[in-house]
């Protein structure tokens, strides 16, 4: 197997171009996950750690921008955790410190798990993702980037470059059900959030269906939103729960979600 | 005089007679409580060297021009094999060596899946376990059995079915006031130790073979080898110093080892042979599931008048039929007991011991039963247990050579009485209780072990023994053992251990059995060279011996004179004073056991089903604590263990096909740290008088063994509801709390 390394944006782009089987790997929470179990064996690596480009945040007239290497560890911290509240929140639940060290937005959304931790809360937040290739730049809506279970809307020359957000200011959470309290992955997990400025209430839910669903109502239509939620949900039956504690887990997260960003 | 005896030996309740040589001069036991070194809390000797992984584990050596060995499993849960091509696996790079199914242990007829087929030997691990994916098989599947009761029904059964009865059910059951049946399941529980299951082979010429294995038995894997390649048991040496546990399920060789053998005797180099974790959980050893039908009576003031149990253990393919029975044979004083156990065989992996095997799952469901007595007959479940305490062994009338239960149930009171309390802090959501269950376990060791010790001219001391270290600090309570014994600080002991060419016979580490057994031998073999030193004292210091003792790494004299030990070991230059001590045995005609309770602590969200433990306190008598440091370590590790069995590890097989869904430690739930409660530890430090010269019985197996019982009934004293099952998922407390807002509540069907 191959590792390319980049040293910049374009060197990155432009190897992705020419080889475009190449997985792209930042932190390697999930790609060395599937090379050690033996479900993957690229070709080659695209190692994304030396592009600068795509570290940390910054803020343009209150659009964030979200570079795709930026670790759950940095959504933690002060002063983006107070914009993104329920992506911070969605981000102290993940994995393991070491682990949160080193995975990354991008490598979530590339992952596009209906399992990952991050998806829910920017969904919520109505993120757009930033798509860029040697033929340009173009962003995408998350909820058209996520197109099935462990499937997005990339091309084969694409990279994520960074993930755009207008902070909604709206009061927000995120709550996780796990089999143990620590490194799971999640039966089921819900963002929430109370949009009074909007009048909207917005849900995204995750592990309860192929993809992460957003499930949106007027502000008046509390009381029966977490119904809604529920039936929002498709999930299955696996080793981590059943289809029918997962709707109902949803509906009990929703009302308590509800109930945290009305009171 | 050596005297030769007939004894009892038990191991993990089973029991066996031997015969055993004795030693005559039998020591008095030290007074109680905490002596100079022994009952006082000492760091692990090796703990710093685990901590920075210096230690070298059988996963960390390489010996020169070593192979590695990967093993072709089963994929499925029975078949056959048809065709079996292993010629691209030959040539594959790297491969030294290709054993197919005619090699024992490998098998053309796997009964499980899991079951070793076939295995290569390469230059790596990685190049073994790419030419094992180029073996072709062609299978024909048979149709498995999976099913416990079906098996039960068709008497596909691992051993007779094991039938033990005292006093007449019937009769108690006419003279009971108050009845309760019920079902519970325990699941199948996988141990994933951290070192998973390997060993080296390496031999020299054909008739001579050294084993470097992570074991609980040295000696045993030492006879087992020998009888299978038939070489007198002096031609194989075993060796293994570090050891990252293994809870009862490396108490034998395993096919991994003759796979080594094999392979290093078909290349002439040696072999190792190390388990993956998904082959650790597939074929190292489970705790087996069970269904307990279960039935208890009582007069209207809580006198036990019967109990009833039928046990169904899924015992899979190979195996022994776990104790899931003694708990309600040996915990009470009740005239009229029955059980029945049954040890399905089945098309699953084998069951291995597994920490307290049979009693963990049996005392869920008894002390839970217990517990809904106690609620049916309004009486306090502490007060209830307290007047069936038993005074005696029921099952053969034997008195207990030591039982300090009461004083565990009066030490419990206090965190018993917190009930009120804790459940005050419920709200609408969370809802709170504490519960408690009793345990008893064996854990008194048994002969032989042996130990030498060794003083040098330096006067510091090596203590050597066969024995093995599996991870529980047992060295460096022999260390201590052995300083008490020579009056010298514990650091100038040296205890060597863990290799069957440099030191005598020693226990396995099973059974809570390590202490107990080997602990006497340490001390006898301290006194022995304790002696030989007075002796010499007296003739170098112009003292009679009776006036000399070792105290502080000082010759101590009545009169005040006191000279350090080394003036006189150092007259002797290279020479040395060796010692010598054998463990003697249990008493005659007494049940050794242990005994205690846990009281436990949770708050349930009834609204998720989730469940929080916040606080166990583990309340043991385990005889006379020797490092009472070591001592709530063990604690710890078999309550966190015990946690996670109850909460969320469940081996998940496949239904249709008994294929093991949870092979890595993502979907197979262990705790993590995040999960842990406060544990108290309060060990009930009194020698058992009429157990062996120290009056220490073990403590590896017993915290482990109420953990889940008085988790489920905490739990009940929060929400009234009745768990039955583990694990208790969210999914599952959901289910019973749905079933207990079913029946009408308690006092309903009382009025």
């Amino acid at each position: 197997m191959e590792v390319f390394t980049p040293r910049s944006l374009a060197e990155a782009l432009r190897l992705k171009a020419e080889q475009p089987s190449a997985v792209p790997i930042e932190g390697g929470t999930d790609v060395m996950v599937e090379l050690n179990f033996d479900r993957a064996r690229p070709e080659a690596l695209l190692n994304l750690n030396e592009v600068a480009e795509l570290r940390g945040w910054s803020r343009d007239n209150g659009l964030l921008r979200l570079g795709a290497s930026l670790t759950y560890t940095e959504a933690m911290a002060a002063p983006l955790s107070e914009q993104l509240p329920a992506l911070a929140e969605a981000s102290r639940t993940v994995g393991s410190p070491q682990i949160r060290n080193r995975g990354t937005l991008g490598g979530n959304l590339g992952t596009a798990s209906p399992a990952g931790d991050a998806l829910p809360p920017l969904l919520v937040e109505a993120a757009e993702v930033e798509l860029s290739s040697v033929r340009g730049v173009r962003t995408l809506a998350l909820e058209d980037f996520l197109v099935g279970p462990k499937r997005n809307a990339l091309e084969a020359d694409e990279l994520i470059t960074a993930v755009l957000v207008q902070p909604s200011g709206a009061r927000q959470t995120f709550m996780k059900v796990g089999p143990r309290n620590a490194m799971v992955i999640a039966v089921c997990s819900l963002a929430v959030s109370v949009d009074q400025e909007r009048c909207e209430l917005r849900a995204a839910y995750g592990s309860a269906g192929p993809v992460t669903g957003l499930v949106t109502a007027p502000l008046d239509e509390v009381d029966s939103f977490p119904e809604r939620v529920a039936e929002a949900a498709s999930p299955i039956d696996d080793v981590r729960g059943s289809a029918r504690y997962r709707r109902h887990a949803l509906r009990v997260l929703a009302e308590r979600g509800l109930q945290r960003c009305l009171t | 005089m050596a005297r030769l005896i007939r004894t009892e030996k038990e191991v993990e309740g089973r029991y066996t007679e031997q015969w055993i040589v004795v030693d005559e001069d039998v020591l008095e036991q030290w007074p109680a409580g905490p002596l100079e070194t022994v009952g006082r809390p000492v760091p692990r000797a090796d703990g710093g060297q685990r901590a920075r992984g210096e230690a070298r584990y059988t996963a960390d050596i390489k010996l020169p021009g070593m192979l590695h060995a990967a093993i072709l499993r089963s994929p499925h849960a029975k078949a056959r094999v048809r065709r079996i091509d292993t010629g691209r696996a030959r040539r594959a790079p790297g491969v030294r060596a290709v054993l197919g199914p005619e090699t024992g242990p490998l098998t053309d007829e796997p009964p499980y899946e899991g079951a070793p087929v076939a295995a290569v030997a390469a230059e790596t691990s990685e190049q073994a376990r790419t030419a094992v994916s180029l073996i072709e098989v062609e299978w024909e599947r048979l149709e498995p059995l999976l099913d416990p009761e079906e098996a039960v029904r068709r008497n596909e059964l691992i051993d007779e079915p094991n039938r033990e009865e005292r006093g007449e059910v019937e009769r108690g059951l006419a003279e009971s006031d108050a009845v309760v049946e019920a079902e519970y399941r325990t699941q199948t529980v996988l141990h994933n130790s951290m070192e998973t299951h390997q060993a080296i082979c390496e031999w020299d010429g054909d008739d001579r073979l050294t084993v470097y294995i992570s074991t609980q038995f040295i000696w045993g894997v030492r006879e087992e080898v020998a009888k299978r390649f038939g070489l007198p048991e002096d031609h194989v040496r075993v060796v293994c110093r570090f050891m990252g546990g293994g809870f009862g399920s490396k108490n034998g060789p395993g096919d991994y080892t003759y796979v080594a053998a094999e392979l290093a005797r078909a290349t002439g180099r040696p072999v190792k042979c190390a388990l993956t974790r998904r082959e650790e959980n597939l074929d190292s050893g489970n705790r087996n599931s069970t269904i307990q039908r279960l039935r208890v009576g009582a007069r209207s003031d809580g006198t036990l008048t019967f109990l009833d149990g039928e046990f169904v253990n899924a015992t899979g393919w190979d195996g022994w039929l776990a104790s899931t029975g003694g708990p309600m044979r040996l915990l009470y004083a009740c005239e009229n007991v029955r059980t029945v156990e049954y040890g399905a065989k089945l098309n699953t992996p084998p069951m291995a011991a597994f920490r307290a095997p049979g009693f963990v799952e049996g005392t869920f469901g008894l002390e839970c039963l217990l517990d809904e007595l106690a609620a049916k007959l309004e009486i306090d479940p502490l007060e209830l247990r307290r007047r069936n305490h038993s005074t005696h062994d029921a099952v053969d009338e034997r008195p207990f050579s030591s039982k300090q239960l009461l004083e565990c149930y009066r030490r419990a009171e206090p965190h018993w009485e917190r009930r009120d309390e804790v459940r005050a802090r419920s709200d609408a959501t969370w809802k709170r209780g504490v519960g408690l269950a009793s345990q008893v376990w064996y854990g008194g060791g048994g002969p032989p072990s042996y130990a030498w010790v060794r003083i040098g001219g330096d006067g510091r001391a090596a203590v050597i023994t066969g024995m093995q270290d599996i991870g529980t600090g047992s060295a460096t309570a022999m260390a201590q053992i052995a300083a008490e014994e020579l009056g010298l600080p514990v650091d100038r002991i040296e205890v060597a251990l863990g290799d069957s060419a440099r030191g005598p016979y020693a226990t396995i580490s099973a059974g809570s059995s390590t202490i107990p057994s080997m602990g006497p031998a340490v001390r006898a073999a301290a006194a022995d060279a304790a002696r030989q030193l007075i002796e010499i004292a007296a003739q170098r210091y112009d003292r009679e011996e009776r006036v000399l003792s070792l105290k502080n790494g000082q010759i101590v004299s009545s009169d005040g004179g006191s000279w350090p030990l080394e003036e006189i070991t150092g007259l002797l230059e290279s020479g040395q004073i060796l010692g010598k001590g054998s463990r003697g045995p249990n008493p005659t005609g007494m049940r050794v056991l242990t005994f205690g309770v846990q009281v436990a602590e949770v708050a349930v969200d009834v609204e998720t089903g989730e469940v929080v433990v916040e606080k166990i306190v583990a309340i043991h008598d385990v005889g006379r604590v020797i490092n009472p440091l070591g001592a709530s370590s063990q604690v710890e590790g078999g309550i966190i263990q015990g946690l996670g069995h109850t909460l969320s590890e469940e081996r998940l097989l496949d239904p249709s096909t008994g294929g093991n869904l949870t092979q890595t430690l993502d979907a197979y739930k262990i705790p993590t740290i995040a999960d842990v409660p406060e544990i108290v530890t309060d060990l009930v430090d009194v020698p058992d008088e009429h157990l062996t010269n120290l009056g220490s019985k073990g403590l590896g197996e017993p915290p482990i063994i109420p953990t889940a019982a008085a988790i489920a009934n905490a739990i009940r004293d929060a929400t009234g509801a009745d768990v039955r099952s583990l694990p208790i998922t969210r999914e599952e407390m959901l289910r019973a709390l749905r079933e207990a807002s079913r029946q009408p509540a308690r006092e309903e069907v009382g009025a």
